[in-house]
């Protein structure tokens, strides 16, 4: 395949992590740069520039969220995928609320990251089952709100989501759906950008429940 | 879950009588040692208080009867009745030494000794109603001694707003008392949770970590990923309950349970995503049977590495998917064995109203859906 070569960054304190990740990357993927906590990851990341950057969910200055926040207004062209083994939804959310444009498990395989990268690189959302999963319970029909046109998600996008949750990968669903690869990836990105903008009070009240006191 | 009981951060210092910087019983020293001061200023104090009517001498005799040796259970009953005695009898000679007039240091006698009464019953192991009944004898007697002493004195001013603290006092005492008590209390529970979270946060960054690692190793044995995998998931579970209610005993969590099952049994990883939750009845718990059956097939015969299951539980209808990349087979030209497996599949979801749909096919894996409808539709 003839694709561009992506330069991403790794944000993860756990070296043998890091070093896991790099040795499994396809040659698409070229890491330039490492960081272990927030503090180093802001300069780099501002400094290096890079297509994509994987950013672990928690670190131990700060969450991946604050490394987005403090980013993210200087380097606009900076795409974040989050990746994490934690399975609390609202540190997921969280993330994704942040400006992230997908999260994968850390379980994920190398070829399925390297093309998660990829498709990151090329501005779409990258959804796993278990994200799905959070979305389709954050958008759990009820109350209506005052701009249902963003705080809904519509009947097709549902869909979508569960066969993302179902264990579909994006090319099965278009298949299942009868709509071009393209289709599915817009109303995903459509999904992601509702989950971002969206103030819906379900939304604040599902992630404050799941919350500690 | 257990989480170990958490000392509450505020308890009475437990002072026990000191037996290695001893004078005489080691009162002093043990106080001293509870208080965190050096025990000469606190005999110091004992001996000028002695000058005082003799009141040091008494509250010694006090805290000698009330206070514990080191190493020995708590005084019985009738000595710890006999030291608070004793200190409240220093107290008031103390008072008297100081220059109050009587008049006002036995009634205040009374109606301190009234209150530690109704504040704590327990440790002098009388019941709850007779330490109310006695705690009101002694405040009325209290007041009634003020009363009587002042009236005849020229201190009838005293008399209103004397009465009228008395009266403050009595109301809001156990108020004052709950609120120090629910205070802290909840202390606690933030110092639990914090307690926790730090834990979890540690936990997360160390061993989970390792075990995310282990599961990529390509070298590592098949044994050894299903290990990593099963500690993950109980620490997991451990580290991030889920925090809705009736988390126990729910559809969710028979499912969770099935997938653990599976994963043991056959060392293929299940990952189970959820939407939503339901109860665990007749229907519900058939379902679960139906699910757990799949998730067997696919780890057995798929060849995948994963399976995926979906429970997609909503209030009109809960459905459920199970789903492998593996070799797959054609529904049409089964074995026998395996269309037994698929019949025990759907006659159990039938049983119930539900639907139970195979979908496969050579090279693309297979997908069971079950469905089950609303009760009653």
């Amino acid at each position: 395949m003839s694709r561009p070569l992506r330069r991403v960054v790794l944000v993860d304190d756990h070296d043998l992590f890091r070093a896991g990740v790099r040795s499994e990357l396809g040659a698409t993927v070229e890491v330039v740069g490492e960081a272990g906590s927030v503090a180093d990851a802001v300069p780099l990341i501002k400094e290096l520039d890079p297509d994509v950057v994987l950013l672990d969910v928690h670190l131990p200055d700060g969450g991946g969220q604050a490394v987005i926040v403090q980013v993210a207004p200087e380097r606009p062209g900076v795409k974040f995928l989050a990746l994490s083994v934690s399975d609390a939804a609202e540190d997921v959310i969280g993330v994704i609320r942040a400006g992230a444009r997908g999260y994968v498990t850390k379980t994920i395989s190398g070829t399925e990251l390297t093309e998660a990268i990829h498709r990151t690189a090329d501005g779409d959302a990258v959804f796993s089952p278990r994200l799905a999963g959070f979305v389709l319970d954050a958008f759990r029909s009820g109350e209506a709100t005052a701009d249902p046109e963003l705080d809904q998600l519509t009947a097709r996008e549902r869909e979508v989501l569960q066969l993302i949750a179902r264990g579909y990968r994006y090319k099965e669903i278009a298949a299942r759906l009868h709509l071009s690869a393209r289709t599915v990836e817009s109303h995903v990105s459509a999904v992601l950008r509702k989950l971002q903008l969206s103030n819906r009070n379900e939304l604040t009240r599902w992630a404050a429940q799941r919350r500690l006191i | 879950m257990s989480v170990g009981p958490l000392r509450l951060p505020v308890t009475f210092p437990s002072v026990a009588r000191s037996e290695r910087d001893r004078v005489l019983a080691g009162v002093c020293a043990g106080v001293a040692d509870s208080l965190g001061v050096d025990a000469t200023l606190v005999r110091l104090t004992a001996a000028l208080l002695s000058f005082a009517s003799g009141a040091g001498i008494v509250a010694y005799l006090g805290g000698w009867s009330l206070l514990a040796a080191p190493g020995e259970p708590a005084p019985n009953r009738r000595r710890r009745l006999a030291g608070v005695v004793l200190l409240v009898w220093s107290a008031i000679l103390a008072l008297r030494g100081v220059g109050l007039a009587g008049s006002l240091v036995w009634p205040l006698a009374l109606v301190a000794a009234g209150l530690v009464l109704a504040a704590g019953a327990a440790p002098f192991g009388i019941g709850e109603r007779r330490a109310r009944l006695g705690a009101g004898v002694l405040v009325l007697a209290g007041v009634v001694v003020f009363l009587g002493e002042n009236t005849r004195g020229s201190a009838t001013t005293l008399l209103a707003p004397g009465a009228v603290a008395v009266a403050l006092l009595l109301v809001l005492g156990p108020w004052a008392f709950r609120l120090a008590r629910e205070r802290d209390a909840e202390r606690a529970a933030r110092i639990r949770t914090e307690e926790r979270e730090e834990l979890a946060a540690r936990v997360h960054d160390s061993v989970l970590q390792t075990l995310a690692l282990i599961q990529r190793e390509p070298k590592a044995s098949r044994r050894v990923a299903t290990l990593a995998r099963r500690q993950e998931r109980e620490l997991r579970a451990w580290l991030y309950p889920d925090r809705e209610p009736a988390a126990e005993g729910t559809l969710a969590d028979a499912v969770n349970a099935a997938a653990a099952e599976m994963e043991e049994l056959h060392g293929v990883r299940v990952e189970v995503v959820r939407t939503g939750d339901a109860p665990l009845d007749e229907r519900t718990s058939a379902l679960v049977l139906a699910a757990r059956e799949a998730m067997a097939n696919a780890s057995r015969h798929s060849g995948a590495a994963e399976v995926s299951v979906f429970l997609d539980a909503g209030a009109k209808r809960v459905a459920l998917y199970v789903r492998d990349r593996g070799t797959g087979f054609d529904p049409d030209a089964v074995a026998a064995d395996r269309r037994g497996v698929a019949e025990s599949i759907r006659g159990r979801m039938e049983r119930v109203g539900g639907t139970a749909r195979i979908v496969s096919s050579p090279g693309e894996g297979t997908e069971v859906e079950l469905e089950l409808p609303e009760a009653g539709s």
